[in-house]
Order: structure tokens, then C-alpha cells, then sequence
């Protein structure tokens, strides 16, 4: 069957070398703009309900609203370190509500009662006021809405909640449906190392 | 902080108190509401109690500030195991749909990979939508492409540069949920191929586009009505989901629609498809020319009792009515 290749045979080969060479090149140029791996991110100086100067107007809760999932992969955190552990939390409470007859904001601010609070530390029964409180965000309850981040800033709080992507949830859509409407693009796909 | 609602709160009881006419009352309201805001019996006065997060310390009782949990996004390793998944399973294909000429084998590899591509990997990032990544990797040099997307972009490309459209038949996983539904395929008229598979150019010249666009009105139109992404992760846009679920149906009688007619990547591979260096082919030492392949081919891509390289999908549905093919295949 050793048969001179024909012209045919001769063609061919050229056409899918060429087809590689083109191919090589591409990947080539492409792989010099590359990153290694991206994942999705909210960069929390561009979100509008961590940044400063959007007190009063509306809750941007896109994050809660437009993941293709049913509870988003988005959730708020707490980031303890930098939380005041106020007696009256104002991402806890409603500070707009009545005050019951403890003396606390009768309204929780969560529409979905996620953050839980704690006394902790050395506890004065008499003076609650000057205690210290933990408040812990239960991650199963939270859609990250972001009411409780645009609560906690400046001047009502220490800006220690901020809203986080959740990657062991997140389905990582090549089209993510939160990026396409995010107001201020702080939804953003970025290279992780 | 927020006086506004204790104000109008007052100013209700101010105009009720006007309202009923008792001037001695009036001052007196008047006077309250001077001396607002902080004796308000509703109203909560709220002052941000501390300057600065306690430390630990201040805490005191041997407290500890707890760790922030934090979930790191996918590993390198795991997306390095997606391409080579990838791989085998394209090699795998190859060897079974041109070296093998098994059916029943290329079914099971297309059970598995929309097992691994489809229900585990959710259907992201796929070769489909992955054109649009590509193009915007081109055309915007401050987007960062991913490697992993290259790879996954042009695997299937240099596959059929060799095999033809292995990707198709066993690998892809929009695919193979069409290939588990046609069950009673009918063969399309040639003319009604011929200008419908026209349409999937024109979806990929429409994804090129919008992907071109400037960044606020950038889309991934391919991404946004995927078909049958929603299948595969159980929740989707509900507009979209009635689509797949249409296609699906279709795909009884009609083989493949989404594949023949809009599939921007099948319209791509099938350039390289066309100058493959091995492909399908229809036992050429031993034919019977009974064209019971032409008539198994659910795909309209046997012309002539030949597989068309540029619109076979590798199926390798024909051996399975190849009466001279009975017997000698092998897995």
C-alpha cells in the first residue's frame, strides 16, 4: 500500500499544517495577555453599599437578586477584627424602629434575621450598655442583600461588613448575571493567585 | 444619625394638636418639639458608641477575635484535571468513533462527560461559550484570558484538525443531552439543511459582535441563552429553560437541533472538520451500498452514501446499521 501520496494527500497536509501554525500563533498571542486562573470578586471600594456617601438612598441588593442560583453565592461578612462590637449594632438593629421597653430598637434590620448577637468578654450586667457584642452573620440565612453592609459605615458604623463571594458556591458562570448588572462594576472577574 | 422620621412623627402630633385648637396645648407642643429630639419617647437616638474596634484585650476573659471564613476559589490543580478530562476524553473518542467504529462505547464516554462537564462542572467555562472569552481576549488587551479557557477554546479545534468533530459526538455535553433525546430522528430535507445550517454562523457573527461592543453594553449572548446550562445545575431563567425544553422536545424527531442549526462552535469546527486528516468514513473497501447509513444518520450528514467531514458529529450511529459492520467491532 506504500503509494506516492497524491496531490490530494499533499494538500491536505498543508492545509492542516496551516490550520495548526494559525492556531499555534493565536494561542500564542493570547497566552502572553493570560492570566493563569480568574475567579469572581467583589471589590468593595466600587460597591455602593460599602462606599461612603450613599447613605439615605436605596439598598442596592442585585447580589441577592440576579445569581443564577436560588439563594446567591453571595453572602455579607463580618470581619471581627475591624467590628466594633457596638451594644447597638446598627446593621443589627433598625435604628429608625421604636425602642422597646429594654431600651434596644425594637426592629431587626436582616429581612431574614441572619446576623445573631452575642455578649462576649467580661460582662457588666449593669451597665449593658458598655458591653462588648459579637455579631455573626449565619451564612446559610444570608442572600447577601446588603442592608446590613450599608448600614455599617461610616459615620453609624466601622464599615466592617462587606459583601464576599462565595467560591464553594459560586458556579462560576462565564456570564456572571450579577457582573451584568452590578451598578458601579465592583462585581469583576480577577486572577487569583 | 436619623432625626427625619422622629421629625415627621412630631409634626403629625404638632398638626393634631393645631387641629383640635388648644393654644395652651400648642406651646407646649411646641416647646417639646424644641426640646427634641433626645427626650422623643419613640424615636431612637442613635450614636455610634466606639472610634475603634476592640481589641482582644479590651474584650478581656481570654477572648479570641474569630477567623473569618473565608472559601478560596477553585485550585489550579482542579482546572488543570478539567483539561486533561478534556483530553482523554477527546482521545478517547477518536480511538473509539475511528479506530474502534463503537457505538455503544462513544454512547457511554457521552454519558460520562455530560456526567463531568454537565452535572459536576455545572457547564462552565465550556469550548461554546468560550469563543466569546477568546474574542474579547483578542480585540481587549487589559482582559485577562485564562489559561485554563485557552485550553479549553482550542483543544476541541486541534482535535478536529485530525479527527474531525470528536468534541461533538462524545465529549460536548449540550450535545450529548440532544444525542440521549433523539429517539426517533426524521431526516430533514437537504434544502431545509442547507439554508437553516446558515444560522449558526449568524449566531456567531451576532456573539462576535456583541462581544466587540463597548464595555457597557458588552453581553455573552452565547452564555445568556445557553439552552440547557439550566438542565444542568436544576435552576435557571425561566424564559431559557422553556427554550431547552422546547429543544429537547424538538430533538425527538429532529436530531441534534441546537448542534446543526445554532451552535456557534459547531459552525467553527467544522472549518477544521473539513481538512481533518482522519475522519468518519463509510467502510470504503466494502461497501454494499445499502445507504441504511444514510438512513441511521439522524444528522443529515451522510451525502451520497459519504459522511460529510463538516457536518458528521462523530456519532458513530452508521456502524450500528452497517450490515457489514455487525461483528467486527471491538471495544
Amino acid at each position: 500500500m506504500n503509494e506516492e501520496p497524491t496531490r490530494r494527500d499533499v494538500l491536505g497536509h498543508a492545509a492542516r499544517g496551516a490550520a495548526l501554525l494559525g492556531m499555534g500563533g493565536l494561542i500564542g498571542y493570547l497566552i502572553k495577555h493570560g492570566s493563569v486562573e480568574g475567579a469572581w470578586r467583589i471589590n468593595v471600594d466600587q460597591c455602593v453599599n460599602s462606599r461612603l456617601g450613599a447613605l439615605g438612598v436605596d439598598v442596592c441588593d442585585k447580589c441577592a437578586t440576579t445569581c443564577v442560583l436560588a439563594l446567591s453565592a453571595v453572602r455579607a461578612v463580618n470581619d471581627h477584627a475591624a467590628c466594633g462590637r457596638c451594644y447597638i449594632c446598627p446593621a443589627y438593629f433598625d435604628v429608625n424602629s421604636a425602642i422597646n421597653e429594654e431600651g434596644l430598637p425594637s426592629a431587626k434590620l436582616c429581612p431574614r434575621d441572619a446576623i445573631e448577637r452575642f455578649e462576649i468578654g467580661w460582662v457588666d450586667p449593669d451597665d449593658p450598655a458598655n458591653n462588648y457584642y459579637e455579631y455573626v452573620i449565619d451564612e446559610v440565612k444570608c442572600n447577601g442583600c446588603g442592608r446590613c453592609v450599608m448600614a455599617c459605615k461610616e459615620p453609624a458604623g466601622l464599615s466592617s461588613i462587606r459583601l464576599e463571594v462565595r467560591h464553594d458556591l459560586c458556579l462560576d458562570c462565564n456570564r456572571c448575571s450579577i457582573a451584568q448588572v452590578c451598578p458601579d462594576d465592583a462585581y469583576i472577574r480577577e486572577p487569583t493567585t | 444619625m436619623t432625626p427625619q422620621r422622629g421629625n415627621v412623627r412630631c409634626a403629625t402630633a404638632l398638626r393634631a394638636v393645631v387641629l383640635r385648637g388648644g393654644r395652651r396645648t400648642f406651646i407646649v407642643a411646641a416647646l417639646l418639639l424644641v426640646s427634641q429630639p433626645k427626650t422623643s419617647a419613640q424615636q431612637f437616638q442613635y450614636e455610634r458608641p466606639v472610634s475603634a474596634a476592640p481589641t482582644a484585650e479590651d474584650v478581656g476573659e481570654g477572648y479570641e477575635t474569630p477567623v473569618v471564613q473565608y472559601h478560596p476559589p477553585r485550585s489550579m490543580t482542579r482546572e488543570l484535571i478539567d483539561v486533561g478530562v478534556l483530553t482523554g476524553a477527546l482521545a478517547l473518542t477518536a480511538w473509539l468513533v475511528l479506530g474502534q467504529r463503537h457505538r455503544f462505547g462513544t454512547l457511554l464516554v457521552t454519558i460520562a462527560c455530560v456526567t463531568y462537564f454537565g452535572f459536576y462542572r455545572q457547564g462552565c467555562v465550556c469550548p461554546i461559550g468560550a469563543i466569546q472569552n477568546v474574542t474579547l481576549g483578542l480585540v481587549d488587551s487589559s482582559y485577562a484570558l485564562s489559561y485554563v479557557a485557552i485550553a479549553i477554546f482550542f483543544l476541541p479545534l486541534v482535535f478536529a484538525v485530525f479527527f474531525g468533530r470528536v468534541f461533538c459526538g462524545g465529549v460536548c455535553p449540550l450535545g450529548a443531552i440532544q444525542e440521549l433525546v433523539a429517539l426517533w430522528p426524521l431526516q430533514v430535507p437537504r434544502r431545509w439543511e442547507w439554508w437553516l445550517g446558515w444560522l449558526k454562523w449568524i449566531y456567531l457573527a451576532t456573539a462576535i459582535v456583541f462581544v466587540v461592543l463597548p464595555a457597557a453594553q458588552r453581553d455573552f449572548i452565547i452564555c445568556r441563552f445557553d439552552p440547557f446550562v439550566g438542565f444542568f445545575r436544576f435552576t435557571g431563567p425561566l424564559d431559557i429553560m422553556l427554550i431547552g425544553a422546547g429543544l429537547l422536545l424538538l430533538g425527538v424527531l429532529v436530531g441534534r437541533p441546537y448542534c446543526r442549526y445554532f451552535c456557534p462552535y459547531g459552525a467553527l469546527l467544522s472549518l477544521p472538520a473539513r481538512i481533518a486528516w482522519k475522519a468518519v468514513r463509510i467502510t470504503p473497501d466494502k461497501e454494499l451500498d445499502c445507504g441504511l447509513c444514510a438512513e441511521a444518520c439522524p444528522y443529515g450528514a451522510i451525502e451520497g452514501l459519504r459522511a460529510m467531514r463538516a457536518t458528521c458529529l462523530s456519532c458513530a450511529r452508521c456502524y450500528k446499521y452497517c450490515p457489514r459492520e455487525h461483528g467486527t467491532a471491538t471495544l
